[in-house]
């Protein structure tokens, strides 16, 4: 299968350090302490945040620092063929498991000791990249939330199919079976928090691939930190003095 | 404010270019904080040669100031923090909040009061109903039901904190305690500023309204505790039980007290009033509670229709109004 | 960069999936031509003087391609939908297309329509997706025309009518192919256009001038949705359909649903199917499968040829089981209770172009306009094509190719068109170059990139060389090579040196090819793609340019040559103590010939170093080959002949049977163990990427013929493995000295071809090497001439640390389509090979009549075929004229055929004398008969 054409053309008409059109939008659920939605092309996620609060559970307490829980979910609309989705499947156990490992490396836990942080997230469409899109919405509804965080985590995937390195793959070349890394990045402090990837790739093309998924970590951090300044001063006029 | 809210509201063509008029000229009448807001991650600039104390909300990344929060930088002579908005409610010392009771323990109830953590109220930091100062009892520990129960709403202050880390409240007045017959609003804490005055009679409408800090709003029929009470903050005074003042009103068919419909009308008068401003983002005062409620009567706006997408925007405009004469003022 | 956002959504079948995809739409794409002021002109191709630019549509790539790659045609717009459709429709095509677009002779632009805000086009509501794409063709036409406004003329070529209405009712210029080529003016390109009989007026009354035209002479294909239904339920069967090699009226479609072979007798039956295609083929009912036999021999009699392949096709392409006899033997034996079928579908065309030539016909009357003609493929699986010309008189004795266009209902023979003209018929020279078409073996000379790769010349050991830490030098050590007589292409050699523990030093140095040849660049590309050289009886095709082949890599004795090193200790008794790999520097001290290196050994004067050395070796290689024979090692044999050529004439003077002398396997030896290494090396370090060789152990079915005559002559063969079979074949010696190489030539015919394999792709078991007995096995020895080497000489290489893993091996999907396109260049190497043998024994016996001695290895109904051992030739001798009933019985369970009547019969391994004579039944199809005397 081709999945560039001759002159460099993706199958959806990008080229290959082209990332998808994206949206993001903070307060998508009316109840949550936080909550954000995410769109990469067509991946869509929302997020939502609830605490820091008492901890439920009260023997997952931690004395000094804050306990972070995620789920994540499909919605059974998500993707083509409706599916029941059992919850707890593997896949999603691993995903809430990866965004929480994600999340907590840049939640400054320890300001919060005794409490307890919920983050949900749920694709509403699946169209490739979802892990990615996740902690990116989850990343943006924990900075709603008002949870100090030492930097922005923002999350990109790239591939090498044909002997290209593709960023942000859409599910057509997700579903190509060829390399895929998820890069989590802390932009600020240029720190890598995720690095996923299930396939072999040699080690100069890997880093060639990491790199163009570094940069559009870097170009979604961006516009991350332009939603949330413009969301931010928006709630300080609107309050008025 | 929730765009999220704003969505929900159906507006039609005219009243959304309307509101959108409305929030530009509130952007633009509006100090310019813009410089001062930060989003997670952003330098805070500083000059270090003052020598900087960081405050909440910040760090220190190679020698420089970074936020970890979204909000406004405010610096306090050498103090520099962010003031985040939308967060939980940060205690501090003296606020009156409005609680729900969550659990009845030894000694203590715990609280829900929108914090990363329960608040305890002691039983020994709480007025018997006798009104008597005395060591509390065993039967006062089996007695603490009947003082509150769960799901109770009660108003308090904050103490302060334990050393072990938990939130202490105190309801050593008779304004405080059990909040009966009225609705409680939940909005984000940062539209509720801090004053002096949390309580409020609204005598036009026989309504107490309680603007707890932490973001719970009380709107109940109005109850007479004492005199001076709503006037001054001293609630030192400890006399004359509320009972005194329920003789007079009728009883319900288990003893509930009823009450007048009018008051109900009012009650939820102003409980939308204060519904339409924390959707629109606009911070809660009386005044602008009460200008609210006022307009929809002069307007001629059911009390169900304060929701509804026109009086929405109208307030939107009349914020405009109010800030643009406010700025007038000043300058 | 602007980015617009439309939906599309597909609904694939099975279950109804809404797949919703994106599709951006840009404002970066440029027209491609070089005079355009408004576009980035950088990567523009189309026309650098004001001239036509061509936009052409789907069909036109699609049936006239031969046309496009004509030199003539340029400035063409190959537009994105199009690209799209000829990729769906036919592959071949696509990569023609693709190769002309990419090529920088060529002014091919893609202009990628459906990417481009202004040419995107939806669908509309009741639009086909074809009506879509020709509006989308004329949309993206539009644009062209407003964009170069006035500067060039754009012109649609289109022969679709309707398309045609359309654009120029939208005012853009359209013109068919035929006006268009009409209007350049040049004549020998009209013969490249495919002319389609449905869409051409004057081809239409042409036909109708002819007699009998209008009776259907095929059934009516099924509809696919028909067949597609049929299949699933089991009525129809799908396969690939196989013409028999000796008589192309009956075929054979390997069918998985049946577990068995269909047969299917006669052109109607076969209906339109050609060889290679995958067809749908419906079972006739079970009283039928007898009658159809006759019925379609005699019914098509007068085109049977009973031709003579000297040379017999190899196990893969030969139908398993016997070849079913032409007329039934009184008894309903197992052959003839095979199912037969007829073909109802044809899913997927197999058609390429076919080398030939015209059938002899009078020229026509009056002008020299258009003509029809026959032309009749040399591979004789394939029935004649009608093809239409204006260059009757320059075609008539020439060799040509011709490629296949369509064959309707109504027409006996398929339609195609010219292609190209190879040569005169006869010339040697256009016969091999024949051969080399007809095995799709690339010959054109190297392109200038390619040879800008090479290193400069001349080539001179380097001081770097030297300094490189990973290569050792071994210029003292005394290396010397032993080859085949006037080889050229040295890449191998050897040295032995005795060790003062009594211990042998033995270093096999290959030519260190990917010093030279490197990953990705365009001499790699070529060579990974021409796969290996090819020999032909008298030419040699490289696989790497002269310079690499004959002097840089050519391990020539006397120079400092780099090489890859296998340096083994072994002990007197040959056991390998240890293995070393290494690159080296070496100087070849000798390059011997087989002849003299046996010469050298067998001279009991020489004591000269070298010569001990030889010997030291020999013995070793003696010890070596016993041990490898004891473990089941198959020596099987094969009949490989020799020519002497004339220098002059080129015309074979001479032809023998190929004679192995003990150097040769002395040398053969050694390769082996050196490969045996190597491959053991590569696989510890890559077991999931290394490229190995591998030889399937025969299955049963195969042995099957080979159990069937040793039976009958009551030899008792035990295959249950390889070593069984190798100690029979030991003990099969009969009453005459020849016997056992005939049985071993038998055997081999029966195995399968050894094939190279991605080691991720089998499971370790399946790497057996059956004919070597030898769990791993690979090749190494030869990077010169095989491209598997050059790869595994790079696994060797990283898995020593000298050099990383190319990428290509990392994708294991890219390796296995290297390494199925080497084993497909293999097998193409040698049917050419044996096809110039094959040309070459029929020009030495067309002056040379002769008489001989042969041996009957095949019994059929109507005679039986022989292998002459003195020239390695097979062929058919028949018994019974061509037409007449055959009065001779077979039995199968003898191997004999019986003449009814009288006590004549012959059976299986008998010899007998034949006469060998060239005759030329049809012309221009020379072929050697053999008659029995």
């Amino acid at each position: 299968m081709e999945y560039v054409k001759l002159s460099g053309f993706r199958l959806d008409g990008r080229r290959p350090t082209e990332m998808r059109h994206i949206h993001a939008e903070v307060g998508a659920v009316a109840n949550a302490d936080g909550s954000a939605s995410f769109e990469m092309g067509n991946t869509k996620v929302i997020a939502a945040v609830y605490g820091p609060k008492e901890v439920e559970n009260k023997g997952q307490q931690i004395g000094n620092k804050a306990l972070v829980r995620c789920e994540y979910s499909m919605a059974n609309f998500s993707t083509g063929d409706r599916a029941r989705r059992p919850k707890g499947d593997r896949r999603s156990t691993e995903l809430s498991l990866v965004i929480r490992q994600t999340m907590e490396a840049c939640i400054l836990t320890h300001l919060m000791p005794r409490s307890q942080i919920d983050i949900y997230v749920q694709v509403l469409q699946a169209d490739g990249g979802t892990r990615s899109a996740c902690i990116n919405a989850a990343t943006l509804a924990l900075a709603d939330a008002g949870i100090p965080m030492c930097d922005l985590v923002t999350s990109c995937a790239a591939g090498y199919l044909n002997s290209t390195p593709l960023l942000d793959l859409n599910y057509l070349e997700d579903s190509a079976g060829g390399p895929d890394v998820t890069v989590g990045l802390l932009s600020k402090l240029d720190k890598v928090t995720l690095l996923q990837m299930d396939a072999k790739l040699p080690l100069d093309i890997f880093e060639n691939v990491m790199q163009l998924a570094i940069e559009g970590c870097k170009a979604i951090a961006n516009l991350i930190r332009q939603v949330l300044l413009e969301n931010t001063k928006k709630l300080e006029y609107l309050r008025g003095t | 404010m929730r765009d999220l809210h704003l969505q929900q509201l159906r507006l039609n063509q005219t009243q959304r270019v309307r509101l959108q008029t409305a929030l530009q000229k509130l952007q633009d009448v509006s100090p310019s904080s813009a410089a001062a807001t930060v989003a997670v991650a952003d330098n805070i600039p500083v000059n270090h040669e003052d020598g900087v104390l960081k405050g909440h909300g910040t760090s220190e990344l190679d020698g420089q100031v970074v936020a970890t929060l979204c909000g406004v930088v405010e610096r306090v002579n050498k103090l520099v923090y962010v003031r985040t908005l939308r967060a939980r409610y940060k205690p501090e010392i003296g606020d009156i909040i409005v609680g729900r009771v969550i659990e009845v323990a030894t000694k203590h109830w715990r609280l829900e009061i929108n914090f990363s953590q329960d608040a305890v109220l002691m039983l020994s930091s709480m007025n018997l109903p006798d009104g008597i100062q005395r060591r509390r009892t065993a039967t006062d520990e089996l007695n603490m039901r009947s003082i509150f129960e769960e799901n109770d709403v009660i108003c308090a202050e904050v103490r302060g904190f334990q050393h072990d880390g938990s939130l202490h409240l105190q309801a050593r007045s008779l304004k405080y305690g059990k909040l009966k017959s009225g609705q409680l609003l939940t909005v984000p804490p940062y539209l509720i500023k801090r004053r002096k005055q949390h309580f409020h009679h609204l005598e036009n409408y026989g309504v107490d309204l309680i603007l707890g800090c932490n973001g719970f709003i009380w709107i109940g029929e109005h109850v007479e505790t004492s005199n001076g009470v709503m006037e001054g903050d001293g609630g030192n005074k400890v006399e004359e039980s509320n009972e005194s003042s329920s003789h007079s009103v009728p009883l319900g068919e288990k003893g509930q007290r009823l009450m007048s419909l009018e008051t109900r009308q009012h009650i939820c008068q102003i409980a939308n009033a204060v519904r339409v401003l924390s959707t629109l983002g606009f911070s809660l005062t009386t005044e602008g509670i009460l200008e609210a409620a006022k307009a929809s009567i002069s307007l001629g706006i059911n009390t169900k229709d304060m929701l509804g997408a026109e009086f929405h925007v109208q307030t939107a405009e009349r914020e405009v109004g109010r800030r643009m004469s406010l700025l007038r003022k000043k300058g | 960069m602007l980015q617009s956002k439309s939906f599309m959504k597909m609904t694939r079948h099975g279950r109804a999936v809404k797949v919703v995809r994106e599709h951006y739409l840009r404002d970066d794409i440029y027209c491609g031509v070089q005079y355009c002021k408004v576009c980035d002109t950088k990567d523009a191709r189309l026309g650098s003087s004001e001239s036509t630019i061509l936009v052409v549509d789907t069909n036109v790539i699609l049936h006239q391609i031969d046309l496009l790659e004509n030199p003539a045609m340029d400035d063409v717009v190959v537009l994105d939908v199009v690209m799209e459709e000829v990729k769906n429709k036919n592959l071949s095509v696509y990569n023609r297309l693709k190769a002309l677009c990419t090529s920088s002779q060529r002014k091919f632009f893609i202009f990628y329509n459906e990417y481009h805000k202004d040419t995107y086009v939806k669908q509309m509501v009741g639009e086909t997706s074809n009506d879509r794409n020709d509006r989308a063709i004329r949309v993206a036409t539009q644009w062209y025309q407003n964009h170069l406004a006035g500067s060039s003329r754009v012109l649609l070529i289109t022969n679709d009518r309707e398309n045609k209405r359309k654009a120029i009712e939208e005012g853009l210029s359209a013109e068919t192919v035929e006006s268009y080529v009409k209007s350049l003016g040049q004549p020998g390109l009209l013969d490249l256009v495919v002319v389609s009989s449905s869409e051409d007026v004057n081809v239409m009354e042409v036909e109708e001038t002819r007699p009998s035209k209008r009776k259907a002479i095929y059934s009516e294909h099924k509809p696919m949705s028909e067949i597609t239904h049929g299949l699933h339920r089991g009525i129809y069967h799908q396969g690939k359909l196989r013409v028999n090699r000796y008589n192309p009226f009956e075929a054979y479609v390997g069918s998985e649903s049946i577990g068995d072979e269909i047969i299917i007798y006669g052109r109607s039956n076969m209906n339109r199917a050609f060889d290679g295609d995958i067809v749908a083929v419906e079972l006739l009912p079970q009283d039928q499968w007898h009658d159809v036999k006759k019925l379609s021999i005699e019914d098509e009699g007068k085109d049977e040829e009973e031709g003579v392949h000297l040379v017999p096709g190899s196990a893969d392409d030969a139908p398993r089981g016997t070849v079913p006899s032409a007329v039934p033997s009184e008894t309903m034996n197992s052959t003839s209770c095979r199912p037969s079928g007829k073909v109802i579908g044809i899913i997927k065309r197999n058609w390429q172009s076919y080398c030939g030539s015209l059938e002899p016909m009078s020229m026509p009357a009056g002008d020299g306009g258009v003509a029809y003609a026959l032309f009749i493929s040399k591979d004789r699986r394939i029935p004649k094509i009608r093809i239409q010309t204006r260059q009757l008189g320059n075609l008539l004795n020439k060799r040509i190719i011709v490629a296949v266009d369509s064959w309707d209902c109504l027409s006996r023979y398929p339609s195609g068109h010219y292609v190209r003209t190879i040569g005169n018929i006869g010339d040697k020279k256009t016969e091999d170059e024949v051969i080399l078409i007809e095995n799709d073996i690339n010959s054109r000379p190297f392109s200038m990139q390619v040879l800008a790769c090479l290193p400069p010349l001349p080539w001179n050991l380097s001081p770097e060389d030297l300094m490189n830490p990973n290569r050792v030098d071994l210029r003292h050590v005394r290396v010397f090579s032993v080859d085949p007589p006037g080889c050229t292409d040295i890449d191998d050699a050897l040295h032995c040196t005795s060790l003062s523990n009594g211990n042998f030093e033995v270093g096999v140095h290959i030519a260190d090819v990917t010093n030279f040849v490197h990953p990705e660049t365009p001499l790699d590309k070529e060579a990974s793609q021409r796969g290996t050289s090819v020999y032909l009886v008298d030419r040699r095709i490289d696989m790497l340019p002269k310079p690499l082949t004959e002097d840089i890599c050519s391990l020539r004795s006397d120079v400092e040559r780099l090489a890859f090193s296998v340096i083994w200790e072994i002990t007197p008794q040959a056991e390998i103590t240890s293995t070393r790999y290494t690159k080296s520097v070496i100087k070849s001290c000798a390059a011997l010939s087989y002849v003299e290196a046996q010469a050298r050994m067998d001279d009991s004067r020489l004591m000269d170093p070298l010569t001990t050395d030889l010997r030291n070796l020999n013995s070793l290689a003696k010890i070596m080959r016993q041990r490898r024979i004891e473990r089941g090692a198959l020596t099987l044999a094969s009949a490989e002949v020799k020519f002497q050529i004339d220098t002059e004439t080129h015309d074979p003077l001479d032809i023998g049977i190929y004679q192995i002398r003990e150097a040769n396997q002395m040398i053969e030896e050694f390769m082996l163990a050196a490969n045996i290494s190597v491959a053991e090396k590569i696989l510890k370090h890559f077991p999931l990427c290394s490229l190995l060789r591998r030889h399937p152990s025969p299955t049963k079915d195969m042995l099957e013929p080979l159990l069937r005559i040793t039976a009958s002559i009551g030899l008792d063969l035990d295959v249950s493995s390889s070593k069984a079979l190798a100690d029979s074949l030991d003990h099969a010696v009969g009453e005459d000295p020849y016997f056992n190489k005939l049985i071993r030539i038998l055997a081999t015919r029966c195995m399968t071809q050894a094939v190279y394999f991605c080691s991720g792709d089998l499971s370790p078991q399946e790497f057996h090497h059956y004919g070597l007995a030898a769990p791993l096995y690979t090749h190494f020895t030869s990077p010169i001439r095989r491209y598997a080497d050059v790869i595994v000489h790079r696994l060797l290489a990283a898995a020593l640390g000298i050099s990383k893993l190319p990428p290509v091996f990392l994708d294991r999907n890219q390796l296995t389509s290297v390494s199925d396109n080497l084993n497909y260049r293999h097998r193409n190497a040698q049917m050419a090979s044996r096809a110039s043998v094959e040309l070459n024994t029929v020009i030495y016996f067309r002056k040379r009549p002769t008489d001989t001695e042969a041996r009957i290895v095949k019994i059929r109904a109507n005679g039986f075929i022989v292998f002459v051992p003195k020239f390695g030739i097979e062929g058919p001798v028949y018994l019974v004229k061509r037409g007449e009933k055959s009065d001779w019985l077979v039995d199968e369970a003898n191997q004999r055929v019986t003449k009814a009547g009288s006590g004549v019969n012959y059976r299986v391994l008998q010899a007998v004398k034949i006469h060998m004579e060239v005759v030329e039944h049809q012309p221009n199809r020379p072929k050697l008969e053999l008659t029995l005397i």
